[in-house]
């Protein structure tokens, strides 16, 4: 006990408006959410397009503050923590690999099975008593449909239980087309269907992943869409926002033995368009436009039904990095049943979407994401926003993720984005390199 | 091989180490362990508090006087600081080695809220002073000096070690309780308390994936909460949960939100509210909270905490479920005016 006088901590109060739809008690629903600014932990997360990791390649990536190198051997890809146990320097900087099971460290050769993590020897130094009695986590890892899945988890997360991959993506048609029918458009391709193709790009966003996964299913946000190039070439003309009309516009998917989220009746008479807005004087002279559906699950993946064309369906991640940067990633996904349908595909999505859709009209939601960034870098955005009755996604989301997530990602510790003003961080901005997803190699 | 001169006691921490060391005639376990500087929990030294619960699980030893219930001397239980030994034996505690090494600390703590939360009790929101610190494990209770005397009273602390340095109590207002009146009548925001603690051998076994049995009458809830809220923010596979709360009346009952957010935030939890006496309100149970355990898992793990009554009655009918006497680990609580 201190001697001197008790002195009180600095510390804010918040106090919420009984009048904004996230009140002081809905607001410690979510409190759980409100803590996951590195992340849920304990889920599958995609970490690279097969194409980016060739044959013996290796690379380090970044995702929920954990530093994970991937390496592509002839029994498939592997993935192993990539911070050495000795000093920590990161194995993927500067690959050495002496055979195909292991990976070892440049720096002081700490040598690791790629299998089970074990240290398996030290090259100058192989009678050390550490020998075989340590070792790095290593991270499930999944190939589909061109795309890498890594179970990103704590590291004393047991194999035993770690769940399917089919349980961190969307819900799957037409199986799913019973419970939500979609009348309007054929069913959703998922990855995991027979002959499924994936098309995609993914980038660093410098944004919280929450906000930029709020924003990819928020009804109210279209308006920052009406101008993109691809709604003109088409023709279509979006409504002013869409408004919910009762609590059940949005369902809630919570099997015990499947994916956790929710689904939002969009385009029934659970939301309404709004096509005037009488205090502007605005009105929309005739909706014509495309149908879609947005639903996300957990960890947080984005499905667009119908979306950019039939029987396309967009998948988007908001992968975090750190707590302010987030790895964007947008994919495509159509059933490919021969190489003609595979090859029109790849070609529409050069020359057309990924220029219109995946670039054009997404930019938007990225400088959207940004925009939010500093109101709620510090936490005030969390304690001070004022939302409303459109943000009932947003708000049954982060209702459902405080419940379903399998664990809240610790703040990233002796990792890259950790320390915001390191010196390294520093000089490599100044060379024109961002803080970003992948390892920045050693050059020799 | 010579006899030694004086018996000798051997301790096992459940994290598997051991310490050995001799009694003297008349001297009392705790205090040759003490001497010995063996890291064994204790506070009060006159069997009342029983953090220095251990089992005996080799020979014989006697114990006299003291706060156990003849149901747990009768499975081994013995408190140290009244017990005596006159040939070898050994006993187990149920923390690690590493527990009883975090001695209790002074601390001086701001009032940030008192809040009055049903007839009979009174949440007490702390938050402890610019550089204080005060570690504990989920269950553990801190002692309070009441303001203006030298009288102390322990508290289970309510929130997890994460809250930190928030920490809240939960009071039952006794009818002319020094720090009741105090509560009442005196406390204002902004006060300064001064707390010593952590205390107390009834902790959570942290990531025990095994089922978990929670049993709290009035404010025996407080140890409840701070385990439960630790169990949730721990990530990984959650155990689960049945908490049985249970209060004399309705007017008495609290926490139903709060419980209510904890359901929603751990799928795995199922809470039981009950009342002995009046109407009971929606949701809620008529009888006592070992009544609402109608069936439990036999490898499950038991915390409890309560009156001596409610503890014997929870102890029986969970070995009736055939839950194994040394997974049920309790806190009896004595009121002091």
């Amino acid at each position: 006990m201190t001697e001197k006088t008790p002195v009180r901590r600095a510390s804010r109060i918040n106090v919420a408006s009984q009048r904004r739809k996230n009140d002081e008690r809905t607001q410690s629903q979510y409190q759980p959410y409100k803590d996951a600014a590195w992340g849920f932990i304990n889920h599958w997360y995609p970490a690279l397009f097969s194409e980016e990791l060739p044959d013996d390649g290796v690379e380090g990536i970044q995702i929920c503050g954990v530093q994970i190198l991937l390496r592509r051997t002839k029994s498939g890809v592997k993935a192993i923590k990539d911070q050495c146990l000795h000093r920590g320097v990161r194995l993927s900087a500067k690959p050495t690999c002496f055979n195909e099971r292991t990976i070892s460290c440049w720096y002081h050769g700490f040598t690791f099975d790629l299998d089970d993590g074990k240290l398996t020897t030290i090259v100058g130094n192989p009678e050390d008593p550490l020998i075989g009695t340590t070792g790095l986590t290593t991270y499930p890892v999944q190939e589909v449909a061109g795309m890498i899945f890594v179970f990103v988890r704590e590291d004393d997360f047991p194999d035993e239980d770690v769940p399917p991959l089919a349980h961190d993506l969307p819900v799957r048609f037409p199986e799913s087309s019973e419970r939500f029918p979609h009348p309007l458009w054929p069913a959703a391709p998922s990855l995991l269907d027979e002959g499924a193709v994936c098309l995609g790009i993914h980038r660093t966003g410098e944004a919280d992943w929450r906000i930029a996964c709020e924003n990819g299913f928020d009804n109210a946000h279209i308006l920052v869409h009406k101008d993109a190039a691809y709604i003109h070439v088409q023709n279509w003309i979006l409504p002013l926002g869409l408004r919910p009309m009762g609590d059940d516009c949005i369902a809630a998917i919570e099997d015990e033995n499947g994916p956790k989220g929710l689904m939002q009746w969009l385009f029934t008479d659970k939301w309404e368009p709004i096509v005037e807005n009488k205090e502007l004087g605005i009105t929309i002279p005739g909706l014509k436009g495309h149908f879609y559906r947005t639903s996300v699950v957990l960890p947080g993946v984005l499905m667009v039904e119908n979306w950019p064309d039939e029987h396309v369906c967009q998948l988007e991640w908001y992968v975090p990095i750190t707590d302010d940067t987030y790895e964007y990633w947008e994919v495509l996904v159509r059933v490919c049943r021969t190489d003609e349908e595979r090859e029109a595909f790849r070609y529409r999505f050069e020359r057309v979407y990924k220029p219109l859709c995946l670039e054009g009209f997404n930019d938007a939601d990225l400088y959207a994401r940004e925009a939010m960034q500093e109101f709620y870098a510090d936490g005030t955005g969390w304690d001070d926003e004022q939302l409303v009755a459109t943000d009932i996604s947003s708000i049954t989301w982060r209702k459902l993720a405080s419940r379903y997530n399998r664990g809240i990602a610790k703040a990233g510790r002796g990792v890259e984005g950790a320390t915001k003003t390191s010196s390294i961080r520093m000089r490599r901005l100044a060379q024109g390199t961002k803080p970003g997803y992948f390892v920045e190699k050693i050059k020799d | 091989m010579a006899e030694s001169p004086h018996p000798s006691v051997r301790l096992s921490f459940s994290d598997g180490s051991k310490v050995g060391f001799p009694v003297e005639p008349g001297e009392t376990v705790l205090d040759a362990a003490l001497k010995a500087g063996a890291p064994v929990l204790y506070q009060c030294r006159s069997g009342a508090c029983s953090t220095c619960v251990a089992r005996l699980v080799e020979g014989r030893a006697e114990m006299q006087g003291g706060a156990l219930l003849q149901s747990e001397v009768a499975e081994g239980q013995r408190l140290l600081c009244r017990t005596t030994v006159s040939d070898d034996c050994g006993f187990s505690l149920g923390y690690d080695s590493a527990a009883g090494s975090g001695k209790p600390r002074k601390a001086f703590a701001f009032v940030d809220a008192v809040v009055r939360i049903a007839d009979n009790a009174v949440r007490l929101v702390l938050e402890l002073a610019e550089g204080e610190t005060l570690p504990f494990e989920p269950g553990q209770y801190v002692q309070v000096t009441v303001p203006g005397t030298e009288q102390k009273r322990s508290y289970s602390i309510a929130s997890p070690p994460s809250a930190l340095p928030r920490i809240e109590l939960l009071i039952r207002l006794l009818p002319g309780g020094l720090m009741s009146a105090w509560l009442t009548d005196a406390a204002r925001r902004d006060d300064v308390l001064e707390i010593e603690g952590a205390f107390g051998s009834f902790f959570l076994a942290e990531k025990d994936p095994r089922p978990h049995v929670m049993v709290a009458g009035g404010t025996g809830l407080a140890p409840m909460m701070a385990m439960i809220d630790t169990i949730r923010e721990q990530p990984g596979r959650k155990p689960p949960i049945l908490l049985s709360f249970g209060c004399a009346s309705e007017g008495g009952l609290f926490y139903r939100e709060e419980i209510g957010l904890r359901e929603f935030w751990l799928p795995g939890l199922d809470a039981r509210i009950s009342i002995e006496h009046g109407q009971p309100g929606e949701g809620v149970r008529m009888g006592n909270p070992v009544d609402a355990l109608d069936a439990v898992d036999p490898a499950s793990v038991a915390y409890l905490c309560g009156p001596a009554g409610l503890i014997e009655a929870a102890r029986s009918r969970l070995e009736s479920f055939g839950v194994s006497p040394e997974n049920i680990h309790s806190e009896q609580f004595v009121a002091s005016e």
